[in-house]
């Protein structure tokens, strides 16, 4: 019981730093963007390559494990590289190809676009990297007991796991001060509610655009990497992501950064607990489930004001 | 003198092949409000969206101050001195009202940038409303934060769309007021009216738009008393070419 | 350069392009005519390929069916469930905002390739279904004759699908279609209605789509869930979007090219790449085609025929 509820968690945690990209981009872009799981998985298998980097450049050759985690220190900057990478990806294909269809001025051919861009960059992954899964590091990690075994069933939880909640908590809690606090921040909260009125308030209507790219692609990329860590690092990482990432977005109304997190705890918990119910190949049918529920009961979502 | 804003012989519209503004020309002097008039759909909000660079330009020209600012994207207008606030969703209802006029100022270079306290003083009633979603605001304090965010970038001219829309007649009494201290304090104004009668007791000069030109022009006094102005408005306007 | 096998390959192709332009009729009708944005036809023509088999295979111990039923009652049982599956999800999606519609029907797709995969008891899981029954197969054997044969039954069921989807577009009901996708106020004043419509072409669009699954089943005799990946949605989003949506010539000549560059790309690649570098190489030409299809909408967005616009006006952004 409590061990499903810890399971539900990490997996949301995942799923809601996504979502909190998706719900970004899809309120300013004004798009969905079947991409962003894509974006996911380049994160993760760039954060491959980048270890290997900085365990090069460093001399390292092994990582040691950093502290009770699996992973070393050289997995932080080899993150942070793969997450400036991931931005770079989203930016070109935005100029490459976004940009020019919001030109035209038709949003749903956007969707057309961002589903063809995901294929591409889901088989480009598969063309370099190969289908094989790989990992951060093979350490083993001893799970520690928080709760003993006759209270509830128990809770037993990786100190990466922890982590992986931890991390994503902290980026929304960040993410929320930059939208709140700052002049960036309130510029995408301005041009997701109104983007002809932004401009003519001042705003730098593309610059909001660029800005809103690299901030969703970084996230995902982040989680694309911890998604990595408490798993492994697989060509359709982000694509089984992409549903549950649509549904906590969804479930949380879009636009909304605290919906997209509630979301995707809830998409976790729900899978969690769906596997003692249903067994453990259904469990990416939760998700759809939980988006067919909120699209005939309140299609808004939680926090959503926009229909 | 140098107009404070000018059009001439404008062109444009919202697809091609299919204008709106067909030659609209009007100008502001410094000091002045000058109120555009004009039937329903004569294109009156699409002159003033096209000055502000959201309708595309075919042809024409738009200075301010005497600078060519034709075509610029909307966002440098702003920096330029331009201050616009459309006729509808004129306020960011996601944002607070201090939201609002914060993001309004950190938009613009420091010397534009006027204080807070400047425009909570110019609209008091605002003052009491800071923490308040925009979306929750009264119709007239609405107008009112939308005057105020663009008045806080310090424009050189400002244009507005019908502030008085929707409005009860004192409440447009109370904007109209505070529009007459923004031009003492020396900010000119292009205002759209429907409020024909209102508008026009406010205004220095008026200018008449239908089918998206200009077809009366004068002192505000004497545009009142110009018996082509009804005719215009009802659709007679081609007895008073 | 040997006759037989070369017409045989031709055959093969056509079986092929018409199949994929059934399918494509269909996403026509949905997003040329309606402007509903379907990212789950892969789904859809899963669900019209395993009805049909299960519905005319032979008796299996470990498995529900085959009902060992004529070839023709699997095909109108394959539009039957795939209308149902389709009824389902635009009840829930259609009457929200058109990218909701895009997110459920990618959605279904995920399920039902879950499904596909481990109801072992329904689909046969990761092996599929064998021996689905190829009509006319014991009177003509597997070579060139049945293989024209069955491109003859393949093209009148695209001939009857065009006459009856050029039918309905002219009729009052495709006028209605057409007045909803245009003009937004028209759709407004319909209210309810407007809805029904949207759901009525997107259903009717579905069943083409499951009847093209049901073609393939039965050309190709076996079926599995890896032969309904979302790279199937891609495709034929990609033969519409290249021949240009709104006209069904253009779904069925984008059918036909699209198809072709496919088949000679993946000849390539399979002739240029060693045995172990195939799956990479196959990667690599979803990149392509997928580059191609971004490239068209980019340059050309109407299509190589297309004289409307890809995309329905009433999509349009704010
Ligand atoms: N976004 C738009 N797209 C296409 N046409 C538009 C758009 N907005 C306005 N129009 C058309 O442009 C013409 C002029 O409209 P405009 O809003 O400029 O008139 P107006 O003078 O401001 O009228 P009102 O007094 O009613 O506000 C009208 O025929 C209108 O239908
Ligand atoms: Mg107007």
């Amino acid at each position: 019981m409590l061990q499903l509820v810890a399971d539900g968690l990490v997996v949301g945690s995942v799923i809601a730093l996504g979502a909190v990209g998706l719900t970004l981009t899809y309120s300013i872009l004004r798009f969905a963007n079947f991409g962003q799981g894509e974006f996911m998985t380049w994160g993760a298998y760039l954060a491959v390559s980048a270890l290997a980097l900085v365990l090069a450049v460093t001399g390292a050759g092994v990582m040691e494990p950093l502290g009770p985690f699996s992973f070393g220190w050289q997995l932080i900057p080899a993150m942070a590289l793969a997450a400036v990478l991931t931005a770079a990806i989203a930016l070109a294909v935005d100029w490459a190809l976004f940009r020019r269809l919001r030109r035209q001025g038709n949003a749903i051919t956007l969707v057309i676009a961002s589903f063809g861009a995901a294929l591409a960059l889901r088989n480009l992954v598969q063309f370099l990297y190969g289908t094989l899964p790989e990992y951060y590091t093979r350490e083993i990690q001893i799970a520690i007991r928080l709760v003993p075994r006759d209270v509830l069933g128990g809770l037993r939880i990786t100190p990466d796991q922890m982590l992986v909640i931890g991390l994503s908590l902290l980026l929304v809690v960040a993410l929320h001060v930059m939208l709140a606090r700052t002049t960036l921040g309130r510029a995408m909260r301005a041009t997701a509610m109104n983007p002809a009125l932004a401009r003519v308030a001042g705003v730098d209507v593309d610059g909001v655009v660029r800005a809103t790219w690299v901030i969703g692609a970084m996230l995902a990329a982040v989680a694309g990497v911890m998604a990595g860590v408490v798993g492994q690092v697989r060509p359709m990482l982000g694509f089984d992501l992409l549903l549950p990432l649509f549904a906590a977005a969804i479930l949380g109304g879009i636009g909304s950064v605290w919906g997209a997190v509630l979301g995707g705890y809830i998409v976790g918990l729900a899978e969690s607990f769906s596997v003692p119910l249903f067994g453990a190949e259904y469990r990416a049918a939760t998700a759809f489930l939980v988006l067919i529920g909120i699209l005939l009961l309140r299609p808004t979502g939680i926090f959503g004001e926009r229909a | 003198m140098t107009p404070a804003l000018e059009f001439s012989g404008i062109e444009g519209g919202y697809e091609p092949g299919l204008p709106i503004l067909r030659g609209a020309g009007a100008r502001v002097m410094p000091g002045e409000i000058v109120t555009l008039l004009g039937p329903n759909g004569a294109g009156k909000s699409t002159l003033v969206k096209a000055a502000a660079g959201l309708v595309p330009v075919w042809a024409g020209r738009v200075t301010l101050g005497g600078r060519d600012i034709t075509g610029m994207p909307a966002h440098r207008m702003v920096h330029e001195g331009l201050g616009f606030v459309p006729q509808t969703e004129n306020v960011f209802a996601n944002l607070s009202v201090l939201d609002n006029l914060k993001l309004a100022a950190a938009l613009v270079a420091k010397r534009r940038r006027r204080e807070l306290a400047e425009m909570f003083a110019l609209f008091p009633d605002l003052d009491r409303q800071r923490g308040l979603a925009a979306g929750r605001l009264s119709g007239g304090q609405r107008q009112m934060l939308a005057v105020a965010r663009a008045l806080v970038a310090s424009p050189s001219v400002l244009m507005l769309d019908e502030p008085s829309a929707g409005l009860s007649p004192k409440l447009v009494g109370v904007v109209f007021d505070r529009l007459r201290a923004v031009r003492d304090a020396g900010v000119p104004i292009l205002l759209v009216e429907q409020n024909v009668k209102a508008a026009l007791a406010l205004a220095d000069r008026a200018v008449v738009l239908v089918e998206g030109r200009e077809r009366l022009e004068g002192a505000a006094r004497e545009v009142a008393a110009d018996p082509r102005l009804k005719a215009l408005y009802f659709g007679a306007h081609e007895e008073a070419a | 350069m040997e006759l037989i096998p070369a017409l045989s390959y031709l055959a093969f192709f056509l079986v092929f392009a018409g199949i994929f332009a059934v399918m494509a009729l269909g996403l026509n009708l949905q997003w040329g005519f309606t402007g509903l944005f379907n990212v789950g036809v892969a789904g859809f023509v899963a669900v019209g390929a395993y009805a049909s088999a299960l519905l005319t295979g032979p008796p299996e111990p470990d498995r529900l069916g085959g009902f060992g039923l004529p070839v023709l009652v699997g095909w109108i049982g394959a539009m039957v469930a795939s209308g149902i599956a389709a009824f389902i999800v635009g009840v829930a999606a259609l009457r929200l905002r058109e990218d909701y519609l895009a997110i459920t029907t990618f959605g279904i797709a995920v399920v039902i390739q879950l499904v596909a995969l481990n109801a072992q008891a329904i689909t046969g899981g990761p092996f599929g279904i064998q021996s689905i029954p190829k009509p006319f197969a014991d009177a003509l054997g597997a070579g060139l004759a049945w293989n024209l044969t069955y491109l003859g039954l393949v093209v009148l069921v695209l001939g009857v699908a065009w006459w009856a989807l050029d039918r309905l577009v002219a009729s009052p009901w495709g006028r209605v279609l057409r007045a909803i996708r245009e003009d937004e106020l028209a759709a407004a004043s319909l209210g309810k209605r407007a809805a029904a419509f949207r759901l009525q072409s997107f259903v009717l669009g579905c069943m083409l789509m499951g009847l093209g699954g049901a073609l393939y089943a039965h050309f190709v005799g076996y079926i599995a869930p890896e032969d309904f990946l979302p790279v199937l949605t891609f495709q034929v989003w990609a033969m519409l979007i290249v021949g240009g949506s709104g006209r069904n010539a253009g779904a069925v000549l984008g059918a036909v090219l699209v198809w072709a560059i496919w088949s000679v790309s993946g000849g390539l690649i399979r002739g240029l790449l060693p045995a172990a570098e195939q799956a990479r190489g196959a990667a690599l030409q979803v990149v392509l085609i997928g580059v191609l299809i971004a490239a068209i909408l980019v340059l050309r967005p109407r299509g190589v025929l297309g004289e409307r616009a890809t995309v329905s006006r009433h999509a349009a952004g704010d």
